[in-house]
């Protein structure tokens, strides 16, 4: 099963396959061998507005600006070392997904797929039970609510609706859409900078942070079967979560990073006529060219800088602004943790509300739900864009016969799916409320997590040329992050019985 | 004189903006209009002169466009002035008295920590504000249309980088 053909001179610059016989491979796994092209040039300079900025933006979700900030009034600054390593985890994971996206152009399940088929599977039937539910949308909605009155089941129902006919008509609508949020995430990064500047204190910062290098604090109260399992969640909620590390390898290769530049791209329904046949496998570089091997490593400090700058900075810079707002109301408003430890949890989102009016009067507790709804609708479109994303991408390459509906239909077909079963759900389903939904969501997401580790460690070690190869620190955070988040899944069912509180 | 102002603007206008954020963060704290517009004068305007000054650097070339990290060090070293003019000033102008801060080192430390969240928001704005600006004045200003010039080659690297992804697969027109 281990690779063993090392990959020669390229045999083409013009993407048109030579014969077979003439054409050199990566033979990796048991899989179609990948056929040898040049490797693009990396980004010229080291820039802040690439298009990986505008995913990242969707990424700071509801852990960030909801969950930790939640954590943080029950159990004081100090559980923010878990948080600290969530997030690290998952710069590191997000540096070694971009390793095999960019060496081969595959996406993370092909990978997978490369060291044993069933694994793919796996993650295929996982995404389907994790991400059916609508549960970031619901959690928006309902601060939407708490602000219009509209119904949050009528507001979600039609934001569903509105985000699949974006992605089917998206080659019109998209760099619209992509111009007016980034606008929207820019002016919301510069006033959450404001307010901070305004309303916060050196000393909170001081216990924001030294409450991050807490290693070891875990209160009592944390260790019970109503939180823990929340605890769990919320470090799969750090940063990207789930399998969005999985599909920002799909997310790369649209962009055209690395070899993804010469695997075409994947277009909404509207304009699905026009695709292009999507190559049946991915493609190497040669890793024993000094040059290609120069390019690489400008590839590599491209998307580092993207891993600690993006994910890690803005991740911490959110959680902790968004953390110093909320202990300042907690110190005004002592009730506060009393009104999440009575167990009602639409109570949680009131009283982020209540700690943004107490800091700044009853409009910025409005602002703080309307920034609840906004990140809901956003995280909306970033995590079904991606499902679609992802199904279509293993169902084409592995289901026998969708080849011939082509990706954009196969994707268009998840997407619709995924939108009409969450409607059904939020009108009829067991669904009892948005946060119980989220809960569900952020449990399950632990698995895929640890699951996702094991994967990356077989895949880059087993799959890639040795020249590309993680090193040895990298392999044991690795193998860390994957005992990390399935040790602490396995102790919550042991430990409790439970799987979320 | 006109011609560096008008590379300033973008910045200058970002950095107003913040100052009218605060503004209205006062507005809804309960303080009068009288005093809100205190507040968003005595920080915006330190705001928009620093912000206009890295407008200015851009355009003489001594910052590159778009990079961060220039970007981050000029706030690091700007901002927490700039928060501080604020405090001192709206005391003065409000209470007749300089609003020193008590803790004036963890008031520049603090600010100094924020100033790298806000230099992240004010690039992403500037950048997109500034080449349809300079695009607007560049006719009647040869530094605004050299700068100009210079976003254009920018945008032509990213564009030709697609492009020759896409003269591989010429049926492609692309969605993102």
């Amino acid at each position: 099963m281990d690779s063993s053909n090392a990959p020669a001179a390229s045999s083409s610059e013009s993407g048109v396959t030579p014969p077979p016989s003439a054409e050199r491979v990566w033979q990796a796994g048991r899989l179609e061998p990948m056929p040898i092209r040049k490797l693009p040039d990396a980004p010229p300079s080291i820039h802040l507005l690439g298009p990986t900025v505008f995913l990242v933006a969707l990424g700071v979700g509801m852990g960030e600006s909801y969950m930790w900030p939640r954590l943080v009034l029950l159990f004081g600054p100090e559980i923010r070392w878990l948080f600290l390593i969530g997030v690290t985890l998952q710069a590191v994971v997000m540096l070694e997904m971009a390793r095999y996206a960019m060496a081969t152009g595959e996406s993370i399940f092909f990978g997978a797929a490369r060291v044993f088929k069933p694994i793919m599977w796996f993650f295929f039937v996982v995404a389907i039970l994790v991400y059916i539910w609508p549960g970031h949308l619901s959690a928006g909605a309902a601060a939407l609510e708490r602000i219009t009155g509209i119904p949050w089941v009528v507001s979600a129902c039609v934001g569903l609706v509105l985000v699949g006919l974006l992605f089917s008509m998206a080659k019109v609508i998209y760099p619209l859409l992509e111009n007016v949020l980034a606008l929207l995430i820019g002016l919301l990064v510069v006033s959450t900078s404001i307010v901070a500047a305004m309303v916060g204190q050196w000393s909170d910062v001081v216990s924001t942070i030294t409450g991050m290098f807490h290693f070891g604090y875990f209160p009592e109260q944390a260790m019970s079967p109503a939180w823990f399992p929340i605890i769990v969640g919320s470090i799969a909620f750090a940063g990207p979560s789930g399998m969005q590390q999985m599909w920002y390898t799909l997310h790369l290769r649209d962009s055209g990073a690395g070899m993804g530049a010469h695997i075409p791209k994947v277009r909404g329904l509207r304009h699905a006529g026009e695709e292009e046949e999507m190559p049946s496998r991915g493609f190497m570089f040669d890793t024993d060219d000094a040059d290609e091997m120069k390019k690489w490593k400008g590839w590599r400090r491209w998307v580092t800088f993207d891993a600690l700058l993006l994910f890690w900075g803005i991740t911490m810079l959110v959680t902790i602004s968004f953390t110093v707002l909320a202990q300042a109301a907690s110190r005004q408003s002592p009730d506060v943790k009393g009104l999440i430890e009575s167990g009602e949890r639409e109570a949680a989102l009131n009283a982020m509300s209540d700690a943004f009016a107490s800091a700044g009067g009853p409009v910025l507790g409005g602002v703080f739900l309307g920034f609840i709804a906004l990140i809901g609708l956003n995280a909306t479109l970033g995590l079904f864009d991606s499902f679609s994303r992802g199904q279509s991408d293993m169902a084409y390459h592995f289901v026998p016969g969708a080849k011939k509906f082509g990706v954009s239909k196969l994707y268009a077909g998840f997407l619709w799916g995924v939108i009409l079963f969450g409607i059904a759900i939020l009108l009829w389903g067991p669904a009892d409320g948005p946060g119980a939904i989220l809960d569900v969501l952020a449990f399950l997401s632990t698995f895929a997590m640890g699951a996702y580790c094991v994967v990356l460690l077989l895949v880059n070690n087993r799959m890639l040329p040795k020249p590309i190869r993680p090193k040895l620190v990298t392999n044991l955070v690795i193998g860390f992050g994957a005992v990390f988040y399935l040790g602490m899944l396995i102790f919550s069912l042991v430990k409790f019985g439970v799987v979320v509180g | 004189m006109r011609r560096l102002g008008e590379l300033a603007v973008p910045g200058a206008v970002v950095g107003m903006a913040a100052g009218f954020v605060a503004g209205g963060l006062a507005l809804v704290v309960g303080q009068p209009p009288g005093w809100a517009m205190v507040t968003a004068l005595t920080f915006g305007v330190p705001l928009a002169l620093l912000g206009g000054l890295y407008g200015v650097l851009v355009g003489s070339g001594k910052v590159r466009i778009g990079v961060f990290a220039p970007a981050a060090l000029f706030w690091f070293v700007g901002f927490p002035p700039a928060r501080l003019a604020h405090e001192v000033l709206s005391g003065l102008v409000l209470g007749g008295v300089a609003g020193w801060p008590s803790d004036l080192v963890g008031f520049l430390a603090y600010q100094a920590m924020v100033s790298l969240g806000w230099a992240i928001g004010f690039l992403w704005l500037h950048e997109r504000i500034a080449p349809g600006w300079l695009r607007r004045v560049r006719a009647g200003n040869p530094r605004a249309a050299e700068l100009f010039e210079r976003y254009v080659v920018h945008a032509a690297a990213l564009a030709e980088a697609r492009e020759r992804r896409r003269s591989r697969h010429p049926s492609r027109a692309g969605r993102t």
